[in-house]
């Protein structure tokens, strides 16, 4: 309704002007003398007075009706034609105005959004920010089967959106999250928002739209990227906002790689975009590095390295950095390459904030050593083919490594469980998911999702009720529900049971009503498993072979057939 | 292709023409109602509802449910037509008709609902 009440302030002159001249108008024509056919003298009336100007003050003209003007009569209408014409040409030159200006197509297209986003009946997942992050992420929710609404406050970067690929189109919105009625108007009360990630520019955008989310709807799970020491502090007291940072994330991958590259590997492979190629394992050499950029980025990586017990020397050229042992306060020069080893070192790690910086870092880096281990972060996505030509081994992008921990957050508790899992295992957990994740799904990020045993589904009442000699067991959910001979791409990743967690379930596992198994694959096997929800279960089909007879008359027709074979 | 389902399949459809061509024609009219077709429409009902006995699941409940009513139905349908002519020994009338033919209407509705949940089952299977 608003827009509606909007248009008629910005119309009012206009109409008062047109109800004006038509009052006058028919006012006169309906009074003024004339004869009519039989020569009589006669005046028009109101109502054909009415009925004659609204087609001569539209210009339609239809003639003189019902029958011809006298003079007078004539005059009069030269008169309203002037001025009914002239405020009629006064209106619509108010709504072609209207229409071109910027302020108010931004409020019709906002109450347009937020009329869309209140009838949305479809789970959904609300981003804020578009940016590099911004962009993987809607792309990734788009895959695992969420619809996003976006807010984003460039109004560039949201026009992007209408030219990308999406299954779900998304919702979207250039507006300033940091305002509580474009939280409300993008749905943070709605019931179907499953989630609102924050990835705004900068750590003070991002606290204040997180907390103005999490007190407009103190339940709503909140995920919130930030990056300073402070902003973190200040969100950690949130109960509901979850954190992601990605440059501790990528700091503990790097250490995660020195310690245990297998578990990296696992891990990247489970969280990335379902469907794109699974991530190499890198192998980072120890020894000493040469960090080049010493801002937030570089502190998180010199506290990997040092965690890993490798050495490291940094340089920096901002003056204004706490002096420290290991750090040269120089330009990125080759002769503070050399003195920070560079002809020793294993690897060098370009982090500065400028790509050409980064790049041109390792240009001289390598002149002076040539099997160096590059790693190089990517600032802005337009450089990318630029970064990619260093053929550094590892580059880090600040818009992946979000979108795969908000992916680990998002898509089911399950997934972090076993990732935590796998974090504190000690045996040999990383090296059989990856052998059992590479006979499943080759060299592709699967699907995750999970299968619930709940009772309330009639065919898994069936199969729990009716089958108490031949259980239900996970095997049976990895078959080809309609062709027992084939099997799905799917294996199970973990089962968890009231609290306890199997990991790796074999296909022998007896399920019980109330567990849930997460499950990895290729696209839309879910679907194919999810015909266990339903009545008949397929689950006699996949045990014989046969689709068992359903009713007596049936069963005792199959025996006689069996007998008399 | 499965026979169970060719067989079940045949007689749930059988059923509902059956009681569909008894049912069509002027209500009262009593040449345009078929007494063997009335007898064939609940012959063939009763072997359907013995078809749908035993199935186990939520849609075969349903199924039998709406064979008993069809059953229910054209019984009271048939019972009505032998008191008239047998029991009170009266010539068939346009009122009698009436009856018989509304009858057999509320079954052909029943018969209806369960040719749909068989379509229904069998769209659902091949999601």
């Amino acid at each position: 309704m608003e827009p509606f009440f909007l248009i008629l302030r910005r119309l009012r002159r206009p109409l008062l002007a047109l109800i004006g001249t038509a009052i006058i108008s028919v006012l006169g024509l309906a009074n003024i003398p004339g004869v009519d056919a039989n020569g009589n003298p006669a005046i028009l009336g109101y109502f054909h007075a009415f009925y004659v100007m609204t087609f001569t003050a539209t210009t339609v003209g239809f003639g003189e009706e019902p029958y011809a003007f006298s003079e007078a009569q004539r005059l009069w209408v030269i008169f309203s034609i002037c001025i009914s014409v002239t405020s009629w040409a006064y209106t619509l030159a108010v709504i072609f105005h209207m229409t071109r200006d910027p302020t108010f197509r931004a409020a019709i297209l906002r109450s347009h959004f937020s009329t869309r986003v209140r009838r949305q009946t479809e789970p959904f997942i609300l981003v804020i920010g578009y940016g590099q992050s911004g962009t993987v992420l809607a792309q990734m929710l788009d895959r695992i089967g969420y619809k996003s609404v976006i807010v984003e406050l460039q109004a560039d970067r949201v026009a992007r959106i209408e030219t990308q690929e999406y299954l779900r189109a998304p919702l979207f919105v250039a507006a300033d999250g940091r305002w509580p009625e474009t939280l409300v108007d993008a749905g943070v009360t709605h019931p179907q928002c499953q989630a609102m990630v924050v990835l705004a520019g900068d750590d003070d955008t991002t606290q204040a739209v997180a907390i103005g989310g999490s007190t407009l709807n103190p339940n709503l799970r909140i995920i919130a990227r930030a990056r300073s020491e402070m902003a973190v502090a200040n969100l950690e007291s949130f109960q509901r906002i979850e954190i992601v940072n990605p440059y501790e994330t990528f700091a503990f991958n790097l250490g995660q790689d020195f310690s245990s590259p297998e578990k990296l590997r696992v891990r990247e492979w489970l969280t990335g975009l379902p469907g794109a190629k699974r991530p190499t394992v890198l192998k980072l050499p120890i020894g000493h590095w040469v960090i080049c950029g010493f801002g937030r980025f570089g502190h998180y990586v010199a506290k990997a390295l040092t965690r890993a017990d490798a050495s490291w020397t940094a340089i920096d050229n901002n003056p204004e950095l706490a002096a420290e042992p290991s750090l040269l306060q120089k330009t990125y020069s080759q002769e503070t390459l050399s003195e920070a080893g560079i002809e020793r070192a294993v690897g060098i790690v370009a982090c500065t904030d400028r790509d050409a910086i980064n790049l041109a870092a390792i240009r001289r880096a390598r002149v002076l050593n040539r099997d160096l281990f590059v790693v190089v972060r990517q600032m802005h996505a337009s450089n990318a083919s630029l970064v990619e030509a260093t053929n550094a081994d590892l580059r880090f992008i600040q818009a992946d490594v979000t979108s795969h921990e908000v992916r680990q957050l998002i898509t089911s508790p399950l997934l972090s469980r076993f990732l935590q899992a796998l974090r504190a295992d000690t045996g040999d957990l990383a090296q059989r998911t990856s052998a059992q994740l590479e006979a499943t799904v080759e060299d592709r990020v699967p699907f995750l999702w999970v299968f619930r045993c709940m009772e309330a589904f009639p065919g898994l009442r069936e199969a729990f009720a009716y089958n108490p000699e031949a259980p239900l067991k996970i095997g049976d959910l990895l078959v080809y529900p309609y062709d027992p001979s084939r099997n799905l791409q799917a294996m199970a990743l973990m089962l968890v049971r009231s609290n306890e967690e199997v990991l790796l379930p074999e296909a022998h596992t007896i399920l019980q009503t109330g567990d849930h198994i997460l499950f990895a694959g290729t696209k839309d096997v879910d679907v194919l498993q999810k015909l266990h929800y339903l009545s008949p279960s397929p689950l006699p089909l996949i045990r014989t072979g046969v689709e068992p007879p359903r009713s007596w008359v049936f069963r005792k027709l199959a025996a006689w057939r069996t007998a008399a074979r | 292709m499965n026979l169970e389902k060719v067989i079940f399949g045949f007689f749930v459809i059988l059923a509902c023409t059956l009681n569909t061509g008894f049912f069509i024609g002027e209500i009262d009219v009593i040449y345009q109602h078929n007494a063997t077709e009335l007898f064939l429409a609940l012959g063939i009902s009763v072997v359907v509802m013995v078809l749908k006995l035993g199935d186990r699941t939520q849609i075969g409940a349903l199924q039998l449910a709406t064979s008993l009513a069809v059953v229910l139905q054209l019984i009271l349908s048939c019972f009505v037509w032998v008191w008239q002519t047998q029991v009170s020994g009266q010539p068939m009338d346009a009122e009698t008709m009436s009856t018989i033919v509304s009858l057999s209407g509320g079954a052909l509705l029943a018969n209806v609902i369960s040719v749909i949940l068989l379509i229904g089952e069998t769209l659902r299977q091949t999601r």
